[in-house]
């Protein structure tokens, strides 16, 4: 998991693509158009399948890696099954959830560490010494106090996303501008109104940031508490498939991961893109 | 801190002027010992209601401390500071600031018209009162037409032209600017001295304006305080007999215009040497 605290550079993606962008219309294909996009990003999955199906036939890796068609029947064989219906949504809740309350926690830490001096010195060793700590090394801990329940899980999730979203939220505390908030003084605003009014709103692209890194990491670590500690989920799903042998089974779970933190990703990114229009990454139009 | 609404038609400063706000004796010295900075010495001067006072002085003399401390953001280390003969601590209810850097004032996720409404919410106003004030704010400099955009999509004349009618809405007695239109070009800087000149004649606002510009000083004051030397104190209060209202361009053809000009720029090069 990333802690790092920085805000999204403006547009970095486009910046990269746009760079040989007169060679490429020269040629006339245009890569930024939403046909191109789609057309290309088939491809590539398109080939990796090929490349999969080709080493499976060939019997590159023995029992291990089953063919595409394999996989994929068992797939469809999943979506009758009520089970993985279950299974799935718990690891989404578990994700959903332990995300929400990340963000609320570590919006109410942050503020408080990054406003207030004293906690901010008392914090900082703790925080420090808690920072690089991954929560898989935590897992066994959490397992002998909670089993291999839903509360484990949840923990985990808090115990990897809270610590990193609280540094964001500091950050972005930090960051406020002097100015901003020398105005809202001189216009009589109290502590409590800058605070969520100036302090608040200055920060959040920091906390966008920390919810655009946190989501898929808070799905990873929910299928890791299943897949580890057995904590209901896709993640026990995929430890069960895989100790009966049913290595199809576990590859079209592990597809299902993958489009959930496509979507994950995709989903965080777009809120953001929403709530944060207004900041110079996102915004729309230029002078 | 006296009543927080102020009243928005003051007596024009004429056959009696009363003392608005008093400086007396102000200081600024940082940190303690041998280490410290003295940045300012001894200010002493008043503004009188309705007036547009220019505080003048040389870049780096310490005109954003003083600032700073006029509106309660810093306090200072002595001297006191009334407003209507009452003695001011923190922010007073009565004024409003007006910063020189409009881009990071405003609140860039915030429309123009919620910018304006920000200072508002605290005053818990009638709805309708809040709507009539932005509304009439945003008129007065022109801008009823960008209200639903963000300061960030005007240019920025127009982004000063919003902190000025921020200032406007919350209806302040006093109205302290800093270096207001140092980052704006030479026409847009023209445009904001008149619409400085027009709320004080239309509101009876008191101003008070910090700048380095000795022509802009000379053009917008009726008194202007030249401050110099390091640690800053008042060199000299000069009153500004040119008639009003003014007028970019036959005001500041004006022999006595230049004459001022002189006096001013002379003082503060003397006080540098």
């Amino acid at each position: 998991m990333k802690r790092s605290s920085t805000v999204p550079s403006r547009r970095d993606g486009q910046t990269l693509s746009q760079k040989p962008g007169n060679q490429n219309e020269a040629r006339g294909i245009n890569y930024e158009s939403p046909a191109a996009k789609f057309g290309f990003g088939i491809l590539g999955a398109v080939l990796l399948l090929g490349l999969w199906q080709f080493a499976a036939i060939r019997g590159t890796f023995g029992n291990g890696l089953p063919t595409v068609s394999a996989t994929l029947i068992e797939l469809f064989a999943l979506f009758g099954n009520p089970e993985f219906w279950t299974d799935t949504f718990t690891t989404i809740w578990l994700a959903v959830l332990g995300m929400v309350i990340a963000v609320v926690a570590g919006v109410m830490l942050g503020l408080l560490i990054g406003t207030i001096d004293w906690v901010r010195y008392a914090t900082l060793a703790v925080t420090e010494f808690f920072k690089p700590i991954p929560p898989i090394v935590v897992l066994p801990l959490c397992v002998m106090i909670w089993g291999p329940t839903n509360t484990m899980a949840l923990a985990l999730v808090l115990l990897g996303t809270v610590l990193s979203t609280t540094i964001q939220v500091i950050a972005g505390v930090n960051d406020t501008d002097p100015v901003a908030l020398s105005t809202a003084r001189s216009y009589g605003m109290g502590r409590v109104e800058r605070l969520l009014r100036v302090t608040l709103p200055s920060a959040s692209p920091y906390i966008g940031t920390s919810v655009r890194i946190g989501a898929p990491a808070a799905l990873i670590i929910v299928v890791v508490a299943g897949l580890l500690g057995g904590a209901p989920g896709l993640g026990s799903a995929i430890y069960r498939s895989q100790s009966a042998g049913d290595f199809p089974q576990t590859y079209a779970l592990v597809l299902v991961l993958g489009v959930l933190g496509l979507v994950a990703q995709n989903l965080s990114s777009m809120i953001e893109r929403r709530v944060l229009h207004w900041h110079p990454a996102f915004r729309e139009d230029v002078k | 801190m006296n009543s927080t609404i102020p009243t928005t038609t003051q007596p024009k400063a004429g056959s009696t002027p009363v003392a608005r706000l008093e400086v007396q004796g102000l200081a600024k010295t940082y940190g303690h010992g041998p280490k410290s900075v003295e940045v300012i010495k001894d200010l002493t001067f008043s503004i009188h209601a309705g007036e547009v006072v220019c505080i003048v002085g040389p870049s780096g003399v310490g005109k954003t401390t003083l600032l700073k401390c006029l509106a309660g953001l810093q306090p200072s280390s002595g001297g006191t500071m009334k407003i209507d003969g009452h003695q001011v601590s923190g922010p007073p209810a009565e004024m409003a600031l007006v910063f020189q850097d409009y881009s990071r004032s405003l609140m860039p996720w915030l429309t123009v018209e919620k910018n304006l409404l920000l200072p508002l919410r605290h005053l818990h106003l009638p709805a309708a009162e809040v709507r009539t004030r932005i509304e009439e704010a945003l008129n007065e400099v022109g801008l009823s037409h960008a209200a639903k955009r963000y300061p960030w999509q005007l240019s920025g004349g127009m982004q000063q032209r919003v902190a000025i009618a921020r200032a406007l809405a919350y209806r302040p007695e006093i109205l302290i600017m800093d270096e207001p239109f140092a980052s704006v070009d030479a026409q847009t800087r023209f445009d904001l001295e008149d619409l400085c000149l027009k709320i004080r004649d239309e509101l009876g606002m008191t101003i008070l304006l910090v700048t380095h510009d000795i022509d802009e000083a000379v053009y917008l004051s009726d008194r202007i305080v030249a401050i110099g030397n390091k640690p800053a104190q008042v060199l000299e209060v000069l009153p500004v007999d040119l008639p009003q209202p003014r007028n970019q361009i036959t005001s500041r053809a004006l022999p006595e215009f230049s004459g001022l000009r002189t006096k001013v720029l002379s003082l503060i090069r003397q006080s540098e040497s």
